[in-house]
């Protein structure tokens, strides 16, 4: 699948804004941060998720009428992530008005607030997993790494102490989906010959594609650079998501906000690689009619 | 809302032999034709008649070529693919915006251009790569079966078909309902088993194939070697004699 780097910045950026409302709400809830914590990292959250859900508009090929994508919550996960994220963001403009006004009150749109902005997580992972033209998405394994490493990301900034666990977790999580890949992608149910109707296996080679130049199947769909350095990609980015900052935190026992936004940098840098991955490695259903190789 | 339809009174879709198509994109062409003129809006093209041309179609010939394990020949045959019509659309129920949609009358698989934002999700989840997001207008294309077409009563009764059936030289495309098992379409697919493209997909297509026959022994009789016997009699045999003597 093509890697746009529109959709892998949303992801990661909005991830990681929904990671830290996530986080506010349930140390709020616990009294674990003070009022004006809550405040700055609330709109530090929000800014974020927006600025993520403003880089996602910028591939939408017709963009007036992206309004009408909060409609179909019934049937799209799509629509179901535009409906989740607006309502995550209401909440947390509530709970900042409500805990400007009253301060030290415990409130209970916060949490609401994490919940909702779990589930956003959730649902921008599922329009990925739920496809079955790209097997290498269509497992719970997608979900499980959207969700943990935008808590982990968020994590690293407010509770490094978390963090350290939400690491290992994360790494666990990458690397079974990695193989999770290489697995489906090694024995795919569909080949050539499914593609094209036949019920035995006998070898099937394209002489002739279908038009003479690329195309936006070819362009959206069968990505190819950059695979050959696949191997070397998961290695940069295990050691930027997970082993430097594992690595300071360990060391340096930070707990100032400085150390744990310059670690989180850090960490989000390697989450780019990861996510670059996640699309490039993918393939999809329709470059078998393209002779995949 | 972009739900499937319940029910479809009607399967409207293509049964596409490959053991007759010869290739000639006839059906490509007539596509493009139909769907850029006249109501319809423009299936554009981009750097036309410059270095690298990009153009939207709803409809692609690919050219493969089979192994034969008999005689270890290859044999070439040639794929015709637009959108399948399927009933368990993956491309419908993701549409945000309600662009999508399958009609419950006929089964045929339809954007609403008006509602489209162009993201693109629709053509990631159509296994088949039916669709196709068109450069300039910057929303999704597909197949339409020619809705524009098959119930246009101002035409002939006869050209009440998609364009591609119309336009197609040797016969190697029908269009019907699959869901009329006395349809002509129905019987043929029954009669000589059309398949599903993808059945591990579940996206369940209308759209047919038959697939190309074995051509194994015809070349194994037709031995054109100099030297080889004729297996003849009568006066073939007695030509066959005077000419060796010569």
């Amino acid at each position: 699948m093509h890697p746009a780097p529109s959709i892998i910045l949303f992801t990661i950026l909005s991830g990681f804004g929904f990671g830290v409302i996530a986080w506010v709400g349930v140390l709020q809830y616990f009294l674990l941060i003070s009022s004006l914590e809550v405040i700055a990292f609330s709109i530090l959250g929000v800014f974020f998720a927006v600025i993520g859900l403003i880089s996602s508009t910028f591939h939408l090929a017709n963009k007036i009428n992206a309004i009408k994508s909060f409609s179909q919550w019934r049937s799209s996960w799509l629509s179901r992530e535009a409906v989740a994220s607006i309502v995550s963001l209401l909440l947390v403009f509530i709970n900042i008005i409500i805990i400007y006004f009253g301060k030290n009150t415990v409130s209970l749109v916060g949490i609401i607030a994490s919940l909702f902005s779990i589930i956003t997580v959730f649902t921008t992972s599922m329009i990925y997993a739920q496809l079955r033209s790209v097997p290498a998405w269509n497992t719970i394994l997608t979900p499980f790494i959207f969700i943990v490493g935008a808590l982990v990301g968020a994590a690293i900034l407010l509770r490094p102490d978390y963090a350290l666990y939400g690491l290992v977790v994360l790494f666990v999580i990458q690397f079974l989906f990695w193989l999770y890949r290489d697995q489906t992608e090694k024995n795919m149910k569909t080949n050539i010959s499914t593609a094209l109707g036949f019920t035995e296996e006998s070898p099937i080679r394209s002489f002739d594609k279908a038009h003479t130049n690329q195309n936006y199947l070819l362009n959206e769909m069968v990505f190819k650079v950059g695979r050959k350095h696949s191997r070397r990609l998961r290695y940069l980015s295990i050691l930027f998501s997970i082993f430097i900052p594992i690595t300071i935190m360990v060391l340096l026992r930070f707990d100032t906000y400085v150390a744990g936004a310059i670690v989180s940098v850090i960490h989000l840098l390697g989450m780019y690689f990861s996510r670059w991955l996640f699309f490039a490695e993918a393939s999809h259903a329709v470059s078998f009619y393209y002779d995949k190789s | 809302m972009t739900d499937l339809p319940k029910c479809e009174d009607k399967k409207l879709g293509l049964l596409i032999d490959l053991d007759i198509c010869v290739g000639c994109h006839a059906c490509v062409v007539s596509c493009k034709e139909w769907n850029s003129s006249g109501d319809t809006k423009q299936l554009s093209d981009v750097n036309a008649h410059q270095k690298e041309p990009v153009g939207t179609f709803l409809n692609h010939v690919h050219s493969f070529e089979k192994e034969n394990k008999e005689n270890n020949e290859s044999e070439p045959f040639y794929f015709p693919k637009s959108c399948l019509h399927c009933e368990d659309a993956p491309c419908v129920t993701v549409c945000p915006t309600g662009a999508s949609y399958k009609r419950s009358e006929d089964g045929i698989v339809l954007v609403n251009e008006e509602d489209c934002m162009g993201c693109g999700l629709c053509a990631w989840a159509c296994p088949y790569g039916a669709r196709e997001l068109d450069l300039l207008s910057g929303v999704m294309k597909k197949c339409t079966l020619c809705v524009d077409r098959i119930y246009d009563h101002g035409l002939p009764e006869e050209d009440r078909v998609p364009a591609c059936v119309k336009s197609c030289p040797t016969g190697a495309r029908s269009f019907g309902d699959f869901n009329d098992p006395n349809s002509k379409v129905s019987k043929i697919a029954k009669e000589r088993k059309g398949v599903d493209l993808m059945p591990e997909m579940k996206t369940k297509p209308v759209n047919k194939y038959l697939l190309p026959k074995i051509k194994s022994n015809f070349d194994k009789e037709f031995n054109t070697e100099e030297n080889a016997d004729l297996n003849v009699s009568g006066f073939l045999s007695w030509v066959d004699k005077a000419l060796d003597k010569l």
